[in-house]
């Protein structure tokens, strides 16, 4: 009786190998199966392809009708990286990169087709020759006794220290300038550790959500995204934040962040955009593809991906950069020194 | 869980002579790994594998001495690439397992073993080209069903061992990110989401087995084997295995356990192996 059984038993654990396999369908590797598989991933995981249809009809069913038909499968490499650049190129988005050996896509109209509104020749008639650097951070006061950071990037780790002696430094400044013009990102804790030091309390800045599933309605719930005051030394006076179209990604985050604090005025152009999250994935020829997985937004729901709006709207002037002067700093000083 | 603590119970409630002797083996392993993680890549990785695997069974006096434990701990490095190569990832996990088998003795040369096992596993996937998303965190408990062949035959006297063995997940729990939800979210800005989940068969159908041969070199007892490893989940929409191939050999040693010293070659009759 018990050999019976446990014959039972062996035959159903010895057919566990047989089980089904669990494989994600990518056949093959022809130019085809590259274009099906790209156009997958974005149709999956793309976290803005609902609000980009209202916003500009994008529609991604056409897109992969449009571009299909420009397919073939004697196409070149070279061909087929250009195909796909176009067709990811419809997303309108600088966060959504081919990258091949050939070359990496990238969509430039969110900056191109704006004013550049910086110049860091003209930058450097205001930074003199003693400025001062600390954890990536350009800084300087100014003749007229206001403080100047300039923030290139939010890729490196900014020390905590560091901000301390900052700011112990320009404490008897009247107010400070955080300049984060052609700041194209970074680590998105780095902009929230530097944003820390402007408020006194702990503030609703926004609410961010995740992809949960393949559909393109599959969000979860946002949740809140705070900002927390810093135990170092804080900024009480007032400030401005200068942007322009390249602020982007978590620049975009921290212009956000810092418009919604009450000493603090955004000046200049409208921010790049960029409020997806970036992901990264490939496709069966091994070019990868990095796109927006995860959309934040600012503590109203209002979308962030094309940008936000400066409280005060300054473009360079031709007459000021012929004289070498930045007419954004200029205007940032005068806004500073009134009462 | 409640079987194998009240059989742990019997274990230290009763003390024969053949709960002292423990057979460990030590074997190193390389291999094929096949790394796959929806949430990294759609594609499948494949590569190297080094594998480490330290095994201990002993009696126990449960169920009039019948009733063997098997402790197993398990690490493996794997170094994998896309297809064509323009991409790398490195994977390691640790893995635990404890079994109480039934012994039953069908004739004096062949044993078969059954019984719960519960199996842990951490590790990792990380991607060397992703951004935001480089890296995969693996976490899983699961209860078992064990199963185990040993059959003893000679060839020319010279005494020889094969074993059998596969484990079979049947239910447990497992660590996932939800679909599109970074490592960022989850634990810079603690948003949670469903990321502790129930597996079974649906969900996570996995197994290792491993098939072994023991034969003396001199005064030593040499294992070869081959085990297979399949893990699979499908979880939060991403879907991710890690398939292992390995080839592993080391050695066998029985021990008398007395203070945590050896004394003796184990008696055949209380061998749990």
């Amino acid at each position: 009786m018990l050999n019976k059984y446990l014959i039972r038993i062996f035959a159903v654990i010895f057919m566990v190998p047989f089980m089904s396999c669990i494989r994600e369908d990518v056949s093959g590797n022809d130019p085809y199966a590259n274009f099906e598989s790209l156009w997958k991933i974005i149709d999956e995981q793309y976290c803005f392809l609902d609000y980009k249809k209202s916003e500009y009809g994008l529609d991604w069913n056409e897109v992969h009708e449009r571009y299909s038909k420009r397919i073939s499968p004697d196409m070149t490499q070279y061909n087929l990286f250009e195909v796909l650049s176009d067709m990811v190129n419809e997303l309108r988005d600088g966060h959504v990169n081919l990258g091949s050996g050939i070359a990496t896509s990238q969509y430039r109209e969110w900056f191109d087709a704006y004013p550049r509104n910086f110049s860091d020749s003209i930058q450097g008639n205001y930074l003199g020759k003693d400025y001062k650097i600390t954890s990536g951070l350009v800084y300087q006061i100014l003749e007229n006794n206001i403080g100047y950071i300039y923030c290139s990037s939010f890729s490196d780790g900014i020390g905590e220290g560091n901000l301390d002696y900052m700011f112990k430094a320009l404490e008897l400044c009247d107010g400070i300038i955080i300049d984060v013009r052609n700041n194209g990102g970074g680590n998105l804790t780095t902009a929230h550790k530097l944003a820390s030091r402007f408020t006194n309390e702990k503030k609703l800045v926004g609410y961010m959500s995740y992809k949960s599933g393949p559909g393109h309605n599959d969000f979860s719930k946002p949740e809140s995204v705070f900002i927390e005051p810093s135990n170092g030394i804080r900024w009480q006076k007032k400030a401005v934040v200068i942007a322009n179209r390249r602020s982007y990604s978590s620049t975009n985050d921290f212009v956000n962040i810092m418009k919604q604090l009450p000493n603090v005025t955004i000046i200049g152009d409208k921010t790049g955009g960029g409020s997806g999250l970036p992901f990264s994935s490939e496709i069966p020829n091994g070019w990868s593809i990095r796109f927006s997985a995860s959309p934040m937004f600012d503590s109203d729901m209002n979308q962030l991906e094309f940008g936000i709006e400066p409280d005060i709207k300054i473009d360079m002037l031709e007459s000021d950069i012929i004289k070498g002067k930045d007419t954004i700093i200029e205007e940032s000083c005068t806004f500073l020194k009134k009462k | 869980m409640a079987i194998l603590l009240l059989c742990g119970s019997r274990i230290f409630a009763q003390n024969v002579n053949g709960d002292k002797y423990v057979m460990r083996s030590t074997l190193l392993g390389t291999g094929l790994s096949n790394v796959f993680d929806t949430y990294l890549s759609p594609l499948e990785y494949k590569g190297l594998e080094l594998r480490f695997m330290h095994e201990r069974m002993r009696m126990t006096g449960v169920m009039n001495g019948k009733v063997s434990t098997q402790s197993v701990v398990q690490l493996n490095l794997a170094y994998t690439k896309n297809v064509s190569k323009t991409a790398k990832s490195y994977a390691g996990m640790f893995n635990w397992t404890y079994a109480m088998h039934y012994q039953y003795k069908v004739n004096n040369d062949l044993k078969l073993l059954f019984g719960p096992m519960l199996d842990v596993n951490a590790g990792f996937v990380y991607n060397t080209r992703n951004s935001n998303n480089p890296a995969q965190a693996k976490a899983y408990v699961s209860f078992d069903a064990s199963a185990m062949a040993i059959y003893k035959f000679r060839i020319k006297h010279c005494p020889m061992t094969v074993r059998y063995q596969i484990n079979l997940p049947v239910l447990g729990i497992a660590f996932s990110p939800e679909y599109g939800q970074s490592y960022y979210e989850l634990f810079s800005l603690g948003h949670g989401g469903r990321n502790v989940l129930f597996t079974s068969f649906h969900n996570a159908p996995s197994f290792r087995q491993i098939l072994t041969l023991d034969f003396p070199v001199g005064k030593s007892v040499i294992r070869t084997g081959y085990l297979c490893d399949i893990q699979q989940f499908k979880l939060n929409n991403l879907k991710s295995h890690m398939y292992s191939h390995n080839f592993m050999i080391g050695f066998v040693r029985s021990f008398y356990m007395i203070s945590g010293k050896s004394r003796n070659r184990v008696s055949e009759s209380f061998n749990p192996f």
